[in-house]
């Protein structure tokens, strides 16, 4: 690992800190990348002052995606430096249409599939540690879903910004190859498996709530979610529902 | 610890802990299924932190932080409710779901105000650069980071030491048809988020 690597490596993870309206991760991209300006502009204050301006542009990218961009925008101006005048430009137009490209399969993959099972695992490795009477089953099950969305979370920002670097424009063609659909469908159905398989657990336990209530309520949540526009509308009616059932006098729902 | 200083030392706790969320990482440090455990260990019960994690988990999985939008801060939500029923106010968990939603709500609006603030920041290091100045990006990154920890420490303080003491207090003189409503809404809650996420995975896989 290069030093070089390591300190845009560490400072992408610092990407959003500065998130604004205007310029999304504009200031966070000029941080992180400023160490391969301060290295290719080494000697020219000139150049590397209108280097740093240039990376105060607008940028906006899904963050697990944003490190080959980020790689590539510093080889390019690595390259710019070295006297390719052109590199810049090109850098930059790549660093955009790269930032938008990727974030839609990014934010399906890691937002939409692996955090689910992420959260799902979590639940589930709380429940058995639970069950087999483990010290400290919460933080051993809040580990397990730290460990499974971490580790392809970090892998892949690591290897964008090494491939990025590494290979410069020629990155975009090795990302276009990645089979990222199947990956997206095949967490997707992984992480179907573990909600179900946690909703499955948690109704064994004892819930404060009528068993088949909580079974009605997952169904419900299942058929109207989409219609309600997001779940707190339901849990309001829900709440609504437990009123007249109280006013009602019928208190057989809650245990 | 009296309630302020044990309410300030747990806003300290959540207002580090959420800067995953939006900027620093993100590790899913500041998911609710984490940050519940964790701020209900440091209030006294891990158990009912994680009772309450969960359940805003349930409830904010199928919302995707699409282009930095954030309308409702599960974190923050999870957090003050975890130290409102695991702390020294005690309250019931029905009543800490509710303070917590009204939490999440304030903290979404602090953050949007934030963001508009930051915009700032970008021109700034422009016109330093453009007046031949050093750079001062380490400083804005910094500024940024101690600015949104200050807003969610703000947030959750408030929650603790109004918004909580004042629902302790009412909590036990509401009419027991809204208690019925609130303890309904509570118990419901993670099963209809579940079940929409698992509709929503349905769809899309």
């Amino acid at each position: 690992m290069s030093p070089l690597n390591a300190r845009l490596f560490l400072r992408s993870l610092l990407l959003q800190a500065g998130f604004c309206d205007e310029r999304r991760q504009g200031l966070g991209f000029a941080w992180a990348i400023d160490p391969a300006l301060q290295g290719a502009y080494a000697g020219d204050a000139a150049g590397l002052r209108a280097a740093r301006v240039r990376h105060l542009a607008a940028f906006n990218a899904q963050p697990y995606a944003a490190a080959l961009p980020l790689g590539v925008a510093a080889a390019l101006e690595a390259r710019a430096a070295a006297g390719d005048p052109a590199a810049a430009a090109r850098g930059g137009a790549l660093k955009d249409t790269l930032g938008a490209a990727l974030s839609g399969p990014a934010d399906a993959f890691f937002w939409g599939s692996l955090r689910p099972l992420a959260s799902a695992a979590a639940i589930l490795g709380a429940l058995a540690a639970r069950h087999f009477q483990t010290p400290h089953p919460f933080a051993s099950g809040a580990l397990l879903g730290l460990l499974v969305f971490n580790a392809p979370a970090l892998w892949t920002r690591w290897a964008g910004l090494r491939l990025g670097l590494a290979q410069g424009e020629g990155a975009v063609l090795v990302a276009c190859a990645l089979p990222a659909q199947d990956w997206i469908r095949a967490v997707r159905g992984a992480a179907l498996f573990a909600v179900v398989a946690a909703v499955a657990a948690a109704l064994a336990l004892p819930l404060g709530f009528s068993r088949p209530l909580a079974a009605l309520a997952f169904a419900a949540g299942v058929g109207l979610g989409r219609f309600a526009g997001g779940p707190l509308r339901l849990v309001a009616a829900a709440g609504l529902l437990g009123a007249v059932a109280s006013a009602a006098g019928w208190t057989g729902w809650a245990l | 610890m009296n309630v302020l200083a044990s309410g300030a030392a747990g806003a300290g706790a959540i207002a580090l802990l959420e800067l995953d969320a939006a900027s620093v990482g993100p590790f899913l440090l500041s998911r609710p299924v984490v940050i519940g455990p964790i701020i209900g260990w440091l209030a006294g019960s891990t158990s009912t932190g994680a009772v309450l994690g969960v359940v805003f988990e349930a409830l904010s999985l199928a919302d995707l932080p699409l282009g930095g939008g954030i309308d409702f801060s599960a974190p923050v939500a999870a957090g003050a409710a975890a130290f409102l029923a695991a702390g020294p106010l005690a309250l019931s968990w029905e009543a800490a779901f509710l303070t917590g939603l009204l939490a999440g709500w304030a903290h979404a609006r602090v953050e949007r105000s934030l963001r508009r603030g930051r915009c700032a920041q970008a021109r700034r290091e422009e016109t330093e650069l453009a007046l031949g100045r050093p750079s001062r990006l380490g400083a804005e990154i910094a500024a940024a980071l101690a600015v949104q920890a200050a807003g969610t420490f703000a947030v959750s303080f408030a929650a603790f030491a109004v918004v909580g003491p004042a629902a302790a207090r009412l909590w036990p003189a509401l009419p027991r048809v809204l208690q019925g409503g609130a303890r309904a809404a509570f118990l419901a809650a993670p099963w209809l988020g579940a079940g929409g996420l698992a509709a929503s995975l349905w769809r899309r896989a």
